[in-house]
């Protein structure tokens, strides 16, 4: 029962985690609310490293997901023939958003995202990032899914691969990896 | 200037709500640069509401974070 209270309390640590690093990638990202790509990005910055591992799974290097959130933006435009340029194509710019004030409020894809997470939670013995990963590596459509493209991530793929990094961390809670 | 002849058509809804998407932020940018020289130029925000064609109310709550002495890279 003590250790369902732990977990219970790290889990809330963990999506205020979340919440915040996703927040902080959408305003760098120029979006006052955070959607998909960014709740992944911040999973891949949470110390657990199960995020990072599930991308090493399929060959991939969940580092280069930020980039390719840009690159896919660069890659929709082409294809209208417009070219605005790396800053406005771009993912990530230097000039960041300011958080706004009030309620914190995701934008569609991250309140997905979050209601995914908050429907498994019974799941989550602790929540890690691999959940986030498995969440979003299902999304068929979207910025996410159009940046895991551009990496050349099979998303199936990626879902499995967190999928058995998450139930390995259910197993070994201290699972650090490398 | 976009040669409409040149959007992927309908039979690439893929391609096409992806394009929308990044030019919506695209545009969402160019508007903050341009707000943005407009204040340090000295412009007042009824002329920036009349420019973008908005409301003065709505083009200072959406962008009055935007400051005039900011320099982005």
């Amino acid at each position: 029962m003590l250790s369902g209270i732990k977990t219970r309390l790290s889990n809330v640590r963990t999506i205020k985690t979340l919440c915040e690093s996703a927040e902080n990638y959408a305003l760098q990202d120029q979006q006052r609310q955070a959607g998909a790509e960014h709740f992944l990005l911040a999973a891949i910055d949470l110390p657990d490293n199960t995020a990072r591992l599930a991308f090493r799974e399929v060959g991939a290097d969940a580092a280069a997901f930020r980039d390719a959130v840009g690159a896919q933006y660069g890659e929709a435009l082409r294809a209208v023939r417009v070219n605005a340029g790396e800053h406005i194509s771009g993912g990530l710019t230097p000039e960041p958003l300011q958080a706004a004030a009030g309620l914190y409020e995701a934008a569609p894809s991250g309140a997905e995202v979050m209601k995914e997470l908050a429907a498994n939670r019974n799941d989550h013995r602790p929540l890690q990032g691999a959940h986030v990963v498995a969440i979003v590596a299902a999304m068929e459509h979207g910025v996410a899914a159009r940046a895991l493209r551009c990496m050349g991530v099979d998303p199936a793929a990626l879902k499995t691969a967190a999928n058995k990094f998450s139930r390995a961390s259910n197993r070994h809670t201290g699972l650090t990896g490398a | 200037m976009i040669d409409v002849r040149q959007l992927p058509t309908p039979d690439e809804p893929e391609e096409a709500l992806a394009a929308v998407v990044a030019l919506r932020r695209a545009a969402d940018l160019l508007e903050r640069r341009a707000v943005r020289a407009a204040l340090k130029q000295g412009w007042s925000w009824a002329k920036i509401a009349q420019a973008l064609g908005i409301s003065k109310q709505a083009a200072h709550k959406r962008l009055s974070d935007i400051n005039a002495q900011e320099n982005p890279s």
